[in-house]
């Protein structure tokens, strides 16, 4: 293990250095030239840096795609077999079973298909909501962007209470008024990932609401000024002034609000642990990796998933990309 | 769109200008619309806040009422008790003070080491840089996330999970941030050379340029870094939980406090109260660094996105 760490991390530095000579040797023809100490204190300057990212960034991107075709069992590093494809066919055999995979991706499924509209829609409607020049708005702000402040572990326990099964917890009680019978709304199959859904935008649209409005504030006051000179109506300025300024801001919140979501996990670990009806996948792949141990398990449901959701970021960008 | 009429400045837009009376009918309705939404999105923090101060008969009594939203004034003698038994029984100020204690490392040793980087790739010349710059775009675009289990693998077995070498396992992958050094290299390159001469002219050396000169000619970037540090580090659940063992009996715990959140939680005869003064104490430091560093993290925003 250490042994294979020190061999890539020499044939990285071989690769590395060759490239770095051949890059020297280029640019002599160039009026740049290398000075021999300078570049010596640039490269021990860089080292902390190189070692930590090789280590702790690179390393675990180029062993999370090597461990997806072995046996690795995180108890016994020293007996690692390649197995070639057989974590990928587990995987899709897992799925086709309907197990506990199948459900982890249906769930993922439903709170990206949740929350991504629902957050932008929330954040956006803020946005365009605190965008006039009045008084008060500021506490407005604050006060849509104070649940970002509280951590998402805070945010879950929090709700657990909200949600709490008895009959004091606040939601419960609220509709007790109403005379309904006390829910227990996070085992409930039907409204558990509703409810994680409902939460997670709560959480985060506060902080999509901010680059919204940071990108409502690059359009120019002028094209409103011209729109309302043609008699356009609020709508209608919405649509050709607002939007296409808005657009740039929209594929980059889309794009980001759209890798977060696949990548829930928190909430469901805190709040419902590992249940049929909230697993999602990074939950699966965590549970799979770290709590039964399987890493080249594991890391093959996260390859999958790697390329699967760096697959749609890609597709996504270009269906938003301007004519 | 009312202050677009306004900022018409010459000119005349008779119909706008002057408060009639269905323009107070619609500001009063704005205003209306805008406290309601707070309250929607305050509600729950109102209600973990109102509700540390509650004892449990207390907390029962006000389910279904508006007190649920208000603290505890009916007993205002013991309204501070669960803090109070938090911070005694359950060690929350332990927990804290790691966190802490981390986020201060973490702080200092990610501006060194992203620093240093940012400025090699900004200001230098060396053999190499061209590939340099290519692995930090590489790595700011590749997802990193899924590769938390070969992680905890490596340095599990590189450190072993001994109390000090997990501490290490806290520190130093957090200490390192591509994105970090981009950001670093985007505010060194518009350093003017000027400075850095005149410094050489002195005879400083290359690192002693990068400390007196340089970084206290950064401190907007070096806040905003050290903010986002700390958040990040005060703020993170899954890894800390994943690499520290639980302490001994009578040991000084190793957990941050987010980590520890799930321990307190699930101590036996904890109240709903006592779990709610926990996580306002657990929030406290981040509205805090909020508040006060508002300035830098509006920053970092903007800087986010440049991410794309």
């Amino acid at each position: 293990m250490t042994v294979s760490t020190l061999i890539i991390f020499g044939v990285f530095a071989a690769v590395f250095l060759g490239l770095a000579i051949w890059d020297a040797a280029a640019s002599k023809k160039k009026i740049v030239k290398y000075k021999l100490r300078s570049s010596a204190t640039a490269y021990l300057m860089l080292l902390p840096a190189v070692l930590l990212a090789f280590l702790f960034i690179l390393l675990p991107i180029l062993y999370s795609l090597g461990y997806a075709f072995t046996d690795y069992y995180l108890l016994t590093p020293n007996d690692i077999k390649f197995i070639g494809f057989d974590n990928f066919k587990n995987v899709f055999k897992e799925i086709g079973e309907k197990g506990t995979l199948y459900r982890a991706i249906i769930n993922t499924v439903i709170f990206v298909v949740g929350v991504v509209p629902l957050q932008i829609g929330m954040a956006l409607g803020l946005a365009l909501f605190t965008n006039r020049k009045v008084r008060g708005v500021k506490i407005f702000k604050v006060c849509f962007f104070a649940p970002v402040v509280i951590s998402l572990s805070v945010t879950s326990f929090l709700w657990l209470q909200i949600l709490s099964p008895s009959e004091t917890g606040l939601l419960n009680s609220l509709f007790g008024l109403f005379g309904a019978k006390p829910h227990d709304w996070l085992r409930d199959p039907n409204t558990a990932m509703l409810w994680i859904i409902i939460l997670s935008a709560w959480q985060g649209c506060g902080y999509q609401m901010l680059i919204f409005t940071s990108g409502l504030s690059n359009i120019r006051d002028d094209l409103y000024e011209a729109a309302s000179l043609d008699g356009a109506n609020a709508w209608q300025k919405f649509r050709t002034v607002t939007w296409p300024g808005l657009r740039s801001t929209f594929v980059y919140i889309i794009i980001t609000v759209f890798i977060g979501a696949c990548r829930i996990m928190t909430q469901p670990m805190l709040m419902t642990g590992y249940q049929d009806h909230t697993v999602t996948l990074s939950y699966y792949m965590y549970t799979q990796g770290y709590s039964y141990r399987w890493v080249g398990y594991s890391s093959a449901v996260a390859l999958i998933m790697t390329v699967v959701i760096g697959t749609i970021t890609l597709i996504q960008r270009r269906a938003f990309r301007e004519k | 769109m009312k202050k677009k009429f306004m900022q018409v400045d010459g000119r005349e837009i008779p119909l706008n200008n002057r408060l009639t009376g269905k323009k107070i009918t619609r500001e009063v309705i704005y205003y209306i619309c805008g406290v309601i939404l707070s309250m929607l999105f305050l509600f729950p923090i109102l209600y973990m806040i109102a509700t540390s101060t509650k004892s449990e008969a207390s907390y029962a009594a006000d389910a279904g009422t508006v007190a649920m939203f208000l603290p505890d004034f009916a007993h205002l003698g013991t309204m501070f008790d669960n803090y109070g038994s938090v911070l005694a029984n359950y060690n929350i100020w332990k927990y804290a003070l790691n966190s802490f204690a981390y986020a201060l490392i973490v702080i200092v040793l990610n501006i060194l080491v992203n620093g240093l980087a940012g400025y090699v790739m900004a200001k230098m010349h060396f053999p190499g840089k061209r590939l340099f710059s290519a692995l930090i775009i590489f790595l700011i675009i590749v997802p990193v996330e899924t590769s938390i289990i070969p992680l905890y693998s490596i340095v599990k077995i590189m450190l072993g999970l001994k109390k000090t070498a997990s501490v290490l396992g806290i520190i130093l992958p957090a200490s390192i941030s591509i994105f970090n050094v981009f950001l670093f290299m985007q505010f060194f390159s518009s350093i003017p050379k000027e400075y850095e001469e005149a410094a050489r002219l002195d005879g400083s050396s290359t690192i002693g340029i990068f400390f007196k000169v340089v970084l206290p000619l950064s401190k907007p970037i070096v806040a905003t870094v050290a903010v986002f540090c700390f958040i990040g580090v005060w703020n993170d659940y899954l890894w800390p939980s994943m690499i520290l063992p639980q302490a001994g009996e009578g040991e000084w715990p190793l957990m941050p406090i987010q980590a520890a959140l799930t321990t307190i939680q699930s101590m036996e005869g904890i109240t709903t109260g006592e779990i709610m003064a926990s996580l306002v104490i657990t929030s406290i430091p981040i509205f805090i660094i909020y508040v006060a560093a508002q300035k830098y993290i509006v920053q970092g925003f903007g800087s986010a996105g440049l991410k794309m």
